[in-house]
């Protein structure tokens, strides 16, 4: 059998990985899936692709994927199998009898950017209009939420103002707090080749990541910042670009608050924003500062790109403002080549922004206390609408630990491995009388539900994602759900059994009821996309195939000029100290996904099988730590057990790590210190100790499940 | 409306990759056509729905003219140029289809035939599969001892593995490594005959720089580089199979 077994059927939809949202053509052969051939006619990704979307597809159908729904009474229990009906019935008789018991608004949902669309919006529907309160979030509140505060209030809407092939126009490129040959390798790749066309780099990152330096692309200019410095960094290039009179002043009049300008000209020239005091406290050359600056500032045509290294502070919403106060002086928005881009980390962060699944806003970003929005939701869903805002995650899970939230609906999220201080996540599930989870496997999280429903993966569903660039993409059927239902039919009929009245025949039908209701949405259908592959929002009846480019001629505002907002440096709270000398900060790899639900059930484990502590030489000789040695990493949170890499890409000081592995429990160790606008948690920041260590045992609550996991994992 | 949209998108390969700039009309077998300057005779005849055969050529990668397969006639030009390489003019009359061009394919598919497992040429859907049999060259009448049947099969990669003796040393892996994901991974080391792919220095694949994007296998027209998951079982080499 020598030559490969040809394919009969393929099926284009879109990756369920990264921010980029490639198409992809999805190959079967008898019913099965055999191979993932990258779209060329994919607007994101011009038929390439990266290793995860490309070959590491099968985890769909790995032999622990749950198939039939659990219950149990207790987390001490052992799950019982049960019928759809059976779950259904369970769930809906456990959140009355609890909003019965403890009032409306004791119970509240959470959705996640690996969701589609559809589904993000049914899911805040349930909320809203089942459940009858707002306590709705998604997972974007622990990575991009500072970008819709950030931008909304800069610039005026959270998005990219760009789509991804601007870049091709662009002459410099600025990298801040993101790595996107690992994290967004198909973007990464068009940004290489723009850059051996020419283009000059800038990149802002405590690590010598992979975007730094490689083949035949290195950064003109890279400002190594010490973890928690990117304001006060931020700061000082404004500093540099205002007295140096770099700025485009053309600009500023013509689309800006002058006023609200010229206050913050005068609050970023202070002295104390000057490289040569910022240099030291950020432990960067200040000409640095001063050569970013002026190669931002002399463009032609430069564009910002950033990541959650931006965002995932103390001040990661005054991070963000930082970039679009730069992207306005310089007059860097508007147009091709330009723009300030968020990387999204997951497929459909931004769809998940755009989608109401906000305790605070409905889809569109639009309040839940602004009567005529709330009329026009109450008149399409028939029943009366919360008015006040609902709790965000993080207030959920205090709010169980003091006793007033007692039940959840958990769709597509791992709270107890993804969000910070993990003993508190713990003891917030373990607090609550009914967590549901609605997922694919059984996870961190799902030690501590009590009702797990199986749900459908990306290749068994039908809906949209919107990736990084504002792009509406279509997620298609390829196979048949495993577990019987798609995810959006599983969220419907709980809104059934619920006793509210909904009926879809197709997940078009959802994105028909989203487009009547978002006003950015408002042309989205199954049919246009079906027609023109894919379409970036606005989409409505000025721009019928969607909008490539943002803030042509003005900004989403009021009064339609852009804006500039004081950004104040205040150093994080979490400080090194003799006991924790060394700052962490946590990253990706090109390999692994996120949590690794997906691809640490995949044989991308070969390349990434651990995650492993990077120290610099300095740091590892002053505690007697060897390559490949076990250390004990130790925050003022908690402690965990790694393996170190000695890496001359982390400067003395600076120690990284991934959280691809449940086992290595990153999230034991970060802070629960979190963005003061958004409760983004402060991931990137953690002062820490590292010491050698015989390898202890790991301390789980459920090492059983640990171990089932492992089993997955290729052998070491 | 999802067929209109398959048909729509049915996976042309022009050969070359697209053009901005103003319209330019040429003759292609007697056809007009008119594309982008700066287009390639290739994709001008694709476009005219007249694909010239080709191997080295893709529309994601820049052209190369190695193959020598896609030679063209152009009236008032001397020669048999490559039609990938060779941009289109106004008033250009190009033809595609001669007896001479069809001879002259002829003997250079038969050279690369020399070097292919016969026993791999039954049931086989590459590019270079489809190249042969559209042209009808099935034969060659070489005795065929110079290949490279039994160089190893690299199966390191968890995704895909590459077998030489299915490689004809398009470039087209080398190519898409280096300008579409930048990875700078892939090249051909060795002059002449003892031309191969090597991944970095001559490392397998799984320790080399290559970051496993895939663009290589998607670029190979001849499933030299191939996905695992398209076999049943342990992928089987053909000649050691015989031997």
């Amino acid at each position: 059998m020598p030559n490969p077994l040809k394919p009969e059927k393929s099926i284009v939809t879109t990756c369920a990985y990264c921010g980029v949202g490639c198409g992809f053509r999805a190959e079967t052969l008898n019913g099965k899936i055999v191979r993932m051939i990258p779209w060329k006619e994919g607007k994101a990704n011009h038929g390439h692709s990266c290793v995860k979307g490309r070959f590491a597809y099968d985890y769909y159908n790995a032999p622990d994927r749950v198939r039939t729904p659990l219950i149990r009474a207790s987390i001490a229990d052992p799950w019982t199998p049960v019928s759809w009906q059976e779950a259904f019935d369970h769930v809906a008789r456990e959140f009355k009898r609890i909003q019965g018991k403890y009032g409306v608004k004791s119970v509240g949902a959470v959705s996640s950017s690996r969701c589609t669309n559809e589904e993000i919006f049914l899911v805040q529907k349930f909320a809203r209009a089942v459940l009858g309160n707002n306590n709705i979030d998604n997972c974007a509140r622990i990575c991009h939420s500072p970008t819709q505060f950030g931008l909304t209030n800069t610039i005026g809407w959270g998005a990219a103002s760009q789509h991804f092939d601007s870049i091709l126009q662009s002459d410099v490129i600025m990298v801040v707090g993101a790595n996107p040959t690992e994290g967004h390798p198909v973007f990464g790749s068009l940004m290489k080749r723009r850059i051996r066309q020419g283009a000059k780099l800038i990149v802002i990152d405590p690590r010598r990541t992979e975007t730094v330096e490689s083949a035949h692309c290195k950064a003109d200019v890279h400002l190594a910042i010490r973890p928690g410095t990117n304001v006060a960094i931020l700061d000082s290039i404004a500093h540099v670009i205002v007295t140096e009179n770099l700025y485009n002043a053309n600009f500023v009049k013509a689309r800006c608050e002058v006023h609200e300008f010229e206050s913050w000209k005068n609050f970023v020239s202070s002295e104390k924003y000057a490289p040569e005091t910022i240099g030291p406290l950020a432990g960067v050359n200040p000409e640095d500062i001063r050569r970013a600056a002026r190669l931002y500032a002399g463009g032609p045509n430069s564009a910002i790109y950033y990541g959650l290294g931006v965002t995932e502070h103390s001040q990661g919403s005054t991070g963000v403002m930082c970039l679009g106060n730069l992207g306005l002086a310089c007059g860097m928005l508007g147009r091709e080549g330009v723009g300030v881009n968020p990387l999204r980390g997951q497929g459909n962060v931004q769809g998940g922004s755009c989608l109401g699944s906000w305790p605070h806003v409905f889809s569109g970003y639009r309040f839940v206390t602004d009567e005529t929005t709330r009329k026009s939701f109450e008149a399409e869903w028939g029943v009366p609408l919360d008015p006040e805002p609902g709790l965000r995650l993080p207030n959920m899970l205090d709010s169980a630990v003091a006793g007033s939230f007692k039940a959840m609906y958990i769709m597509g999220e791992d709270p107890v491995q993804s969000d910070p201080n993990q003993h508190h996540v713990i003891a917030a599930m373990k607090a609550m009388e009914c967590v549901v989870l609605h997922d694919l496997f059984l996870n961190e999280t799902s030690k501590y539900a009590h009702v797990f429903l199986p749900g459908s993966s990306s290749l068994e569903k039908d809906g949209t994602f919107t990736n990084a660039e504002r792009r509406v993409s279509r997620v298609r059927k390829v196979i048949e759900p495993l577990a019987g239902y798609e995810d959006w039919e599983i969220t419907v009929k709980l809104m059934n059994a619920m006793g509210y009245k909904a009926t879809y025949n197709h997940s078009g039908e959802v994105l028909d009821e989203i487009a009547r209701l978002s006003p950015a949405y408002r042309g989205m259908s199954f049919d246009l996309i079906d027609r023109i592959g894919s379409a970036q929002w606005p989409c409505d009846e000025n721009a019928p195939e969607g909008t490539e480019v943002l803030h042509r001629e003005k900004f989403p505002r009021a009064n339609g000029l852009g804006t500039f907002m004081l950004t104040e440096y205040v150093p994080t709270a979490e400080r090194t100290s003799d006991r924790y000398p060394l700052m962490l900060t946590t990253g990706r790899i090109l390999t692994q996904y996120n949590v690794g639900t997906q691809t640490r059930r995949t044989p991308n484990s070969l390349w990434h099988p651990e995650d492993v502590l990077e120290i610099n030489q300095q740091d590892a000789d002053e505690r007697g730590v060897k390559d490949g040695q076990w250390i004990k990493l130790t925050s003022r949170f908690g402690q965990i057990e790694l393996r170190a890499k000695i890496s001359s890409r982390v400067n003395p000081g600076v120690v990284y790590t991934t959280f691809h592995h449940a086992t290595s429990k990153a999230n034991v160790v970060t802070s629960d210190l979190s963005d003061w606008a958004t409760n983004c948690p402060e991931y990137k920041v953690t002062a820490v100790d590292v010491t050698p260590t015989n390898r202890a045992e790991i301390t789980s609550s459920n090492i059983a499940i640990d171990a089932s996991a492992k089993q997955l994992e290729p052998a070491e | 409306m999802w067929n209109e949209l398959r048909n729509l998108t049915d996976d042309i390969d022009y050969g070359t990759p697209p053009r901005d700039g103003p319209m330019v009309t040429l003759e292609i077998d007697g056809e007009t056509v008119s594309v982008p300057h700066g287009s390639s005779i290739m994709l001008a005849a694709a476009s005219a729905g007249r694909p010239i055969p080709k191997l080295c050529a893709t529309d994601m990668l820049e052209p190369f003219g190695s193959c020598r397969v896609c030679l063209v006639e152009i009236e008032g030009r001397g020669g048999y140029p490559a039609s990938c390489t060779t941009p289109v003019i106004d008033g250009m009359k190009v033809r595609t289809q001669t007896e001479t061009l069809k001879k002259l394919r002829k003997g250079v598919l038969e050279l690369y035939l020399s070097d292919f497992p016969e026993s791999e040429l039954v049931g086989g859907w590459s590019e270079f599969h489809q190249t042969i049999i559209g042209e009808g060259v099935t034969t060659h009448p070489f005795d065929g001892s110079y290949n490279h049947f039994q160089a190893p099969i690299d199966a390191s990669n968890p995704y895909f593995l590459f077998d030489p003796a299915k490689c004809i040393v398009c470039s087209r892996c080398v190519r898409a490594c280096n300008d579409i994901q930048g990875a700078f991974a892939i090249t051909i080391a060795g002059r002449g005959f003892e031309s191969k792919v090597v991944a970095s220095q001559d490392q397998s694949f799984f320790e080399s720089e290559c970051v496993s994007c895939g663009a290589c296998v998607q670029a190979c027209p001849s499933h030299a580089l191939v996905e695992k998951s398209l076999f049943e079982g342990d992928y089987v080499h053909a000649e050691s199979v015989k031997a």
